[in-house]
């Protein structure tokens, strides 16, 4: 294990060496092993003075203003905030349960041993990191906590949340405000199968009280690119909506329409400050981290 | 278009499975789990359009595939014009009119034109299908119905005939015959030699939608020469050379038993005399020949005379000048002598007697008792119309004018015309009795006088004359000619030997010279074709090409395009 970076093998075979809580210790030791630094330094930190710049200095922590009054070259230093409040909500709906195929993870699975890597990581950092798993309603909530034993709690609330039924995310977001009384970080792990305009409402509702929004979109590899028999009657797993299709006549449109809805989504929340990701299920762990980086 | 095996159209039906397959589908096709539904719709929604020009383009590529394979199957045939154009024709009624009279014989480049004219008959009737009416028309004028192999069999089986064949009456009893049927087509094949001669007079009638095509002569004919007729008048033979106009005389040589009597030189279309030697009482045949030519059926024809006693003619006082001085000429020649054998006059004497109506129309009831007493069976009737006379039999006479005469009738039956009995209608002007002989009575329309006919100022008048008294009256019957395979035959009365008819060729026959294509075109309505040019048009008029192959070509095609269209929309 030591040997083996973790975050960079394929997900599907970390999962096979155990339960949540050892893939994501191992993940993270990895992952932390090969930074150097603090990897979310910059958003759940303060300033507190300056400093002349010495070779090595990152150059975005440059105080770009005194270098143009004095023509002199100072990096900002900041000071650790220890009560940096987190929530991560992970999509235990339905639709999350699905793969498609058996040697990958399944959305709810992938999503889950993100959020317990993510988790440890900042609780690491001693940051309180709490959690909320929803589906057409909230079902597990663990307040943020950065106490002893939070990180298991919260693996907790992910193994004992069950796959649910329909999406409701926009009510999930807004009850995170009322679990983040400070600004604070949210972390939306999902596949984002629901309504695109609520959701977003309800992130920008989360960007107006001040807290960093972080929203990891999840799909699987299958999901991307349609593919199947001659003919098949598709069904989605949360509704009874089903489509009878045949894949090959309706795979170009689809994947178009895939990737304009992926545009789309990363589009929208760029103009509401909101960091989207793109992940899919088949993506190491580390990668998946380093995007926050 | 018509199909070969319509019954396969019915394997039309079959076009409707892609759309009944299309409404009708009850599609079960297995289910999955398939998150991203919505993302279906929105790719199915905006992708509506092009899916549905796409299936109704397979599904019409797919209907129009069967509709070409059942096509193809059916195995259509189109008109098709095009020269050389292979394939079946329509049902078609044909009569091939193969002329195989005396001058099919002839012999051209080393083969008799008959083979030739064979063979082309053999295509034609090869060509026929078993939907097809066929008929095979020859010289002898007798049109046997067949299957097209069973006509070819017959074909084979033609020779040369003995009877001329007259082509315009040919292609009009064809012509009747093929429109008498009720096919999509009708054709008339002629295959002949073509001689001008053959044509006849006028033009064909040949009903509209009946094709005539005639084979076009091989070649020019070598130049022929033939015996036309042989006669014997006065002690010598009078022989008709005929062949091809204009080429020169060729010697004619008279036989007499085997024995050559007389040789002489004659062209075609002139006469030559050739005397005979003196010779008994009875029936005699000789042979006139020419030397073989490529045209061997007219190069020699019998001809037959008899000699008799001379008539012992008495002459009534009113005979007139004319019969008075042909009966002079005719004692002076020994052709008749005094005597009560033969009775000329107005009144019958009491044996063979020759009777002209008298020139007093008064006495004509005299006459009349006179005939019924002898027990005859014709009289004079009223006055006849003036005309010409037509005698098939005295050759000498046709032509010449009647004014005047009086008609000849039954005295039971009026009405009743023509030979029975022992009568006989000799000559007729107008087509009523003018010479009429009655048992050992002969009756003349008019009297031997210029005021009533022109006979006497012919040149034919003498003979006739002799004719009347020597042959007529005494019951002999002429020597005629009929057309047949060379021969003579004889009739008799009783243990008498009464006549001769010589049987020949139509002298018709021996002018090979070929008709104009503009000539057979106005008279038999027919194109003239070379052998390349007949076998194209044979049937061509109905002619249909098997367009199966180009079906299932265009279905192969139609095939590539469903299949790039399917694999294109994957």
């Amino acid at each position: 294990m030591a040997t083996t970076r973790l975050d960079l093998l394929d997900p599907a075979e970390v999962a096979r060496l155990g339960g949540i809580e050892i893939v994501a210790q191992g993940v993270v030791e990895g992952f932390l092993a090969g930074l150097h630094r603090s990897p979310f330094r910059g958003f759940s930190v303060e300033f507190t003075e300056h400093r002349a710049y010495q070779p090595g200095d990152e150059p975005r922590y440059l105080d770009w203003k005194i270098l143009a009054r004095s023509d002199r070259l100072f990096v900002k230093q900041f000071e650790e905030e220890t009560n940096l409040r987190a929530m991560i909500l992970v999509d235990s709906s339905r639709s999350m349960a699905w793969r498609g195929a058996e040697d990958r993870l399944t959305k709810r699975a992938y999503a889950d041993r993100l959020a317990a890597a993510l988790a440890l990581i900042l609780l690491r950092q001693r940051d309180a990191t709490g959690l909320v798993t929803f589906d057409a309603a909230v079902r597990q909530v663990v307040p943020a906590r950065v106490k002893a034993g939070q990180w298991t709690r919260l693996v907790r609330g992910l193994l004992e949340t069950p796959d649910g039924g329909g999406t409701a995310a926009e009510g999930a977001l807004r009850h995170v405000t009322s679990l983040l009384a400070r600004r604070g970080l949210v972390v939306l792990i999902s596949d984002l199968l629901f309504d695109r305009d609520l959701a977003l409402t309800a992130l920008r509702y989360l960007r107006h009280r001040g807290h960093q929004v972080i929203v990891f979109h999840v799909m699987d590899r299958a999901e991307m690119e349609l593919t199947g028999p001659p003919e098949v009657r598709f069904r989605d797993p949360e509704s009874t909506a089903s489509v009878v299709v045949r894949p090959r006549e309706l795979a170009r449109a689809y994947a178009v329409t895939v990737q304009r809805e992926i545009a789309a989504w990363r589009s929208a929340c760029r103009r509401h400050g909101v960091m989207y990701h793109h992940v899919q299920t088949d993506m190491p762990f580390g990668l998946a981290l380093r995007l926050l980086a | 278009m018509i199909f070969l095996h319509p019954l396969v159209l019915l394997g039309l039906a079959a076009a409707a499975i892609p759309a009944l397959l299309h409404l009708f589908e009850r599609r079960r096709p297995p289910e999955a789990e398939f998150p991203p539904v919505r993302y279906l719709s929105e790719a199915e929604r905006q992708s509506a359009r092009r899916l549905k020009l796409r299936h109704l383009l397979l599904l019409l590529l797919r209907t129009t595939l069967i509709v070409l394979v059942v096509l193809a199957a059916a195995r259509p045939l189109v008109r098709a014009r095009a020269r050389g154009a292979g394939g079946a024709h329509e049902p078609t009624a044909l009569v091939v009119i193969l002329d195989n009279s005396p001058s099919a014989g002839v012999v051209a480049d080393g083969r008799p034109v008959l083979e030739r004219l064979r063979a082309a008959a053999r295509a034609s009737l090869a060509g026929a299908r078993p939907e097809d009416r066929v008929w095979l028309l020859l010289a002898d004028g007798v049109v046997r119905q067949g299957t097209g192999p069973g006509l070819v069999a017959a074909v084979e089986s033609v020779a040369v005939s003995s009877r001329r064949l007259d082509l315009r009456a040919a292609v009009e009893q064809a012509g009747r015959i093929v429109d008498a049927e009720p096919l999509p087509a009708r054709e008339v094949h002629v295959l002949s030699d073509l001689q001008r001669t053959a044509l006849g007079e006028g033009r064909a009638g040949v009903p509209r939608g009946v094709r005539v095509l005639a084979l076009a002569p091989f070649g020019a004919p070598p130049p022929n020469w033939g015996i036309g007729a042989a006669q014997v008048v006065g002690g010598a033979v009078t022989v008709n050379a005929v062949g091809t106009p204009g080429a020169g005389p060729r010697a004619v040589t008279v036989r007499l038993r085997g024995r050559t009597v007389g040789r002489a030189l004659a062209a075609p279309g002139s006469a030559v005399s050739v005397t005979l030697p003196a010779l008994g009482q009875g029936w005699w045949v000789g042979d006139a020949a020419l030397d073989p030519d490529e045209l061997r059926a007219d190069d020699h024809r019998p001809f037959a005379w008899h000699i008799g006693p001379p008539a012992r003619v008495r002459a009534g006082a009113d005979v007139g000048p004319f019969v008075a001085a042909a009966l002079a000429v005719l004692r002076e020649g020994a052709r008749v002598a005094e005597g009560s054998e033969i009775t000329v006059g107005g009144r019958p004497g009491a044996g063979s007697s020759v009777v002209f109506p008298p020139a007093d129309r008064a006495l004509l009831g005299e006459a009349n008792r006179a005939l019924a007493a002898r027990g005859g069976s014709w009289r004079f009737g009223g006055p006849g119309t003036p005309g010409t006379i037509s005698a098939p039999r005295l050759g000498g006479l046709n032509g010449v004018a009647v004014m005047r005469r009086e008609q000849i009738e039954r005295v039971s039956g009026g009405g009743e015309r023509g030979a029975s009995g022992d009568s006989a209608i000799l000559a007729a002007v107008n087509g009523e009795p003018w010479l009429v002989r009655d048992s050992n009575l002969v009756l003349l329309g008019s009297r031997l006088d210029t005021a009533w006919t022109a006979l006497p100022a012919t040149t034919g008048f003498v003979p006739f004359v002799d004719a009347l008294v020597n042959r007529l009256a005494r019951g002999e019957g002429v020597v005629s000619s009929e057309e047949g395979p060379v021969h003579v035959e004889f009739r008799s009365r009783g243990a008498d030997t009464v006549g001769a008819t010589v049987y020949g060729p139509d002298p018709r026959e021996s002018d090979l010279t070929p008709a104009s294509p503009d000539l057979v075109e106005q008279t038999l309505g027919a194109r003239m074709l070379d052998d390349t040019q007949f076998a194209a048009a044979r049937f061509a008029g109905t002619r249909r090409a098997d367009v199966s192959g180009t079906l299932l070509v265009l279905a192969l095609l139609v095939a590539i395009a469903e299949l790039g269209l399917a694999t294109l929309g994957d």
